[in-house]
């Protein structure tokens, strides 16, 4: 990981000794309670994403005792984060991991970030909810696994989770079940957007400004929106919404502990493998011990089955919360095959958010598919360094090409998709034996292939874009593939047999042990991720209290 | 003091089409017409409040293209939301040229011709627009002038998401301004009170447009980098300019009250 670029020392916390960072204002604290290794709080929660620092902040409000994890640093956005794209990889989850399989995926920037905030701290902020049928996919659609909840469950906490991300969206979406505007009016959409737009009119289909997680006016102390493009690389102005931002903020007031450079190695269990009583954890330069009541872990898609995989004692020789075999099994990405082109106007695509107009036609038709499943799809903004890289690796153009191919650059449009894929048992999440991190833990195997829906689907989409650009007039088509989110290796069910936890994320093995994260997505649908996580750790944190209430912890 | 009013609305919309029209990096020559015709029109309205010192043929002409630049603003606005992607939708509403915006050219050009009617003749209270007597044309006129600018504000301040309470006011206060305003122009003659509800009405509708433009001011301090980066955030931020233009529709109504009172007595 390189550094050296940015102001932050990337070993000493921040987070220590009664206070954390104040992200809004340079230099700036805010005290923070801190609590002993020994004294047992209620929650020890590992990883400060879009799942765990959404749930500490919703139980420390509730009043429970919460010390937050994350093994990367506490951000300070308008002192941290440099116009430089390459400074800005210390955003991302670098260490030594294995990708393999028939389709392997990409890892580090492109699916995980490291930090608190996790990898909201340099996503792309669409905000979409679920497709109700994708809830009960099985048994309304007729492919892939019914969740344990349905989406009259969640939607109550899709709207809790807008509100508190001040989305800026149309004020009548498209899709889905009649609601009311989001909460902040749509941004102004750039014009690859208006492109799409453009072609979706063209071609008779619905389109609509990307509900984002960036603020269109002044939010608390956040400002509106400056367009400048660098989202991917960490919003230095704030206006981006991230679990940062957002819920690290507000879990710090309500009285959380947010243990920043502090990278958990295992859960720790009781003799009798009952109960977790803690979790091992290393930062400044020593391992030691936090005693907790109960223990969340929202690592994502990876480091959450790893954990748990590595945590292994005689009592759960495969792992804790494993009896189901599933930790680590039925990883999902989602396909992001993209389709580009050349146009005569001017584009500078890179002004603004990466995806500002969206599609999620073929989400909601069910009729003119040879495939299950359901894909939305974008218009695209990549900085110059990122397209560049792009050009030459999937192109294959270099030299005088490459530069007549930059040259282009502020010509250029495309689309990218975000594709459901099928869970399936052979993708997963593995450990490998005798390599080992600089912790000295044991680094993870990450195994994918497509199946044949998921190729027909990438399909479907790759020929249904290209159909749009030349409706909007786009020459010199060209295509590439990639992936994007990582979702689907603890997942939930209503069966301790074929799931890791149940709809509340806790564990079917250990009461005491919680997952709250992207792998408790038991399918993944045609959105992005982050909003349904969000919606997933809110209602958890309702679930929890009324248990904590009953007696039921 | 109509002309007044004129020479002020006139201002609103140079300051505020300049600052807009730049924003859109002038793509389109006509996007100059609005500062000339507005420059136009706020001289003529000085010239009429102050010495008249220009004959009133030229400044009724002055007028008279203020108010027909006004109407061919809105065909073009119009036109400028229609070919958009999405076409007449709400993202087009906020974000593409404002079909309102130019009608207050309109507005200033109608107002500063009924000051040079007004004041060529001895008796304003037989004088007729339309066939109406002047004190109620012009009440009826400026309430809905009031009104189209209530709107614009609202929808600006819904594009804002209301962020701010105090953006309340802009949709709150002068509607009922407007309101006691049209009251003036239908009820029937002889109400001799001197309307000082209304008039109460319109003082505070003007006051807040002044005051409007420190909100607005506050609004751009608080977008990145604040008033320290004002070159970008007064063009991006909430418009200075735009608020008085509920100062100047409230000061002309004003003046048609004072009309209807001519009339009543
Ligand atoms: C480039 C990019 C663009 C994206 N765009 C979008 C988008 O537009 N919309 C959308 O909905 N989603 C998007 N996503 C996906 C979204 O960011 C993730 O799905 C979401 O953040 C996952 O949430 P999480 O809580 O599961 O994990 P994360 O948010 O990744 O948080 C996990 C945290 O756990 C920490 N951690 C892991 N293991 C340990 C350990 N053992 N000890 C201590 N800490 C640990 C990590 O440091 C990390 O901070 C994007 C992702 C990327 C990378
Ligand atoms: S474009 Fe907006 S959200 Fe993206 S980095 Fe800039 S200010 Fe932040």
């Amino acid at each position: 990981m390189s550094t050296s670029a940015s102001p932050h020392d990337p070993v000493t916390p921040r987070a220590k000794d009664g206070r954390a960072p104040d992200v809004f204002v340079p230099d700036g604290w805010v005290p923070m309670r801190c609590h002993a290794d020994t004294e047992e709080v209620d929650f020890a929660i590992v990883g400060a994403g879009a799942g765990g620092a959404t749930l500490a902040a919703r139980l420390a409000e509730k009043g429970f005792s919460v010390v937050c994890f994350d093994a990367g640093p506490y951000w300070r956005p308008l002192e941290d984060f440099a116009s430089d794209e390459l400074a800005q990889e210390m955003l991302y989850w670098t260490d030594p991991r294995i990708t393999g399989g028939a389709d392997p995926i990409a890892l580090a920037g492109n699916n995980c970030g490291k930090g608190v905030g996790g990898s909201t701290v340099h996503f792309s902020m669409v905000s979409l909810r679920f497709r109700p049928e994708w809830f009960k996919s099985r048994s309304k659609l007729g492919y892939g696994y019914d969740w344990p909840v349905t989406y009259e469950e969640i939607a109550p906490y899709y709207d809790q989770a807008e509100r508190a991300l001040s989305i800026s969206g149309p004020v009548k979406y498209p899709w889905g079940p009649p609601r009311g505007p989001y909460p902040y009016r749509p941004h102004e959409v750039n014009a690859p957007g208006l492109i799409l737009g453009r072609a979706a009119d063209r071609m008779g289909i619905k389109w609509c400004s990307t509900p984002l997680a960036t603020v269109s006016a002044p939010h608390g102390k956040s400002p509106p929106c400056v367009y400048r493009g660098y989202c991917h690389y960490g919003c230095s102005t704030n206006a981006k919404q991230s679990a940062l931002v957002v819920w690290a903020a507000r879990a710090v007031k309500a009285g959380a502990e947010i243990r920043d450079m502090a990278m958990v190695g295992q859960v720790e269990t009781s003799a009798d493998g009952a109960r977790a009583t803690g979790v091992r954890y290393h930062r400044e330069g020593e391992w030691r011990v936090q005693k907790a009541r109960n223990v969340v872990v929202s690592g994502y898609a990876i480091e959450t089955p790893r954990l748990l995989l590595n945590s292994a004692t005689p009592k759960h020789p495969n792992g804790l919360a494993n009896s189901s075999g599933c930790v680590g099994a039925y990883l999902t990405t989602q396909s992001g095959p993209g389709v580009w082109a050349t146009f005569e106007e001017d584009i500078r695509w890179s002004k603004g958010p990466p995806n500002m107009a969206v599609t999620e036609h073929w989400n909601y038709t069910d009729e003119g598919k040879d495939f299950h499943g359901g894909y939305a799809f974008m218009s695209q903004g990549p900085l110059a360094r990122e397209w560049g890289q792009n050009l030459a690796t999937s192109r294959g153009l270099w030299g005088e090409d490459l530069q007549r191919g930059m040259a282009d650059y502020n010509h250029t449009m495309g689309f990218v998709p975000v594709g459901e894929v099928e869970p399936r048992a052979c993708n997963t999440v593995t450990l490998v034996d005798d390599e080992f991190d600089q912790y000295g833990l044991k680094i993870p195997k990450v195994t994918f292939s497509y199946s044949d829906n998921d190729k027909r689907l990438i399909e479907h989409s790759v020929k249904f874009m290209g159909h749009m650009l030349d409706a909007a007039g786009g020459r010199d088509q060209w295509r590439n593939d990639d992936t994007s989110h990582l979702l689907g290796t603890c997942r939930m069910g209503d069966d301790p047999r074929t799931s890791v936890v149940n709809a509340d994320g806790r564990s079917w093995d250990i009461p005491n042990l919680w997952v709250c994260d992207g792998s408790l997505f038991a399918t993944t649908g045609g959105v992005n991720p982050s909003l349904t996580i969000q919606a997933l750790a809110l209602r958890c944190a309702d679930r929890i209290e009324s248990l904590a209430r009953r007696g039921e912890l | 003091m109509l002309h007044g009013a004129s020479a002020m609305l006139g201002a609103s919309v140079l300051a505020d089409s300049a600052v807009e029209h730049y924003r859109g990096s002038f793509d389109n020559p006509g996007m100059y017409t609005p500062l000339v015709v507005s420059a136009v029109t706020m001289a003529a309205g000085i010239d009429g409040a102050s010495g008249q010192w220009l004959p009133r043929r030229m400044r009724d002409g002055m007028y008279a293209l203020s108010g027909a630049v006004g109407a061919i603003g809105v065909g073009f606005h119009t036109y400028n939301v229609l070919r958009r992607p999405g076409g007449l939708n709400w993202l087009n509403a906020f974000y593409a040229a404002p079909i309102g915006a130019p009608a207050a050219l309109s507005l200033a050009g109608a107002i500063g011709l009924a000051a040079d009617e007004i004041a060529e003749t001895s008796h304003p209270d037989r004088l007729k627009l339309f066939g109406i007597p002047v004190g109620r044309a012009l009440s009826a006129f400026t309430a809905l002038g009031l009104m189209g600018t209530v709107s614009e504000a609202g929808l600006m301040h819904f594009r804002g998401s209301f962020q701010n309470p105090f953006m309340w006011l802009p949709v709150s206060l002068p509607p009922i301004a407007a309101a006691l305003t049209a009251k003036a122009a239908i009820e029937p003659a002889g109400e001799r009170d001197g309307r000082p509800m209304t008039r109460s009405w319109l003082w505070l509708t003007s006051a807040m447009g002044i005051a409007g433009v420190g909100f607005h001011a506050f609004g751009v301090s608080r977008a990145m980098g604040g008033w320290r980066n004002w070159s970008q955030n007064v063009v991006d931020g909430p418009p200075l300019p735009a608020p008085p233009s509920f100062s100047a529709l409230a000061i002309a109504a004003l003046a048609a009250l004072r009309l209807r009172d001519l009339e009543d007595a």
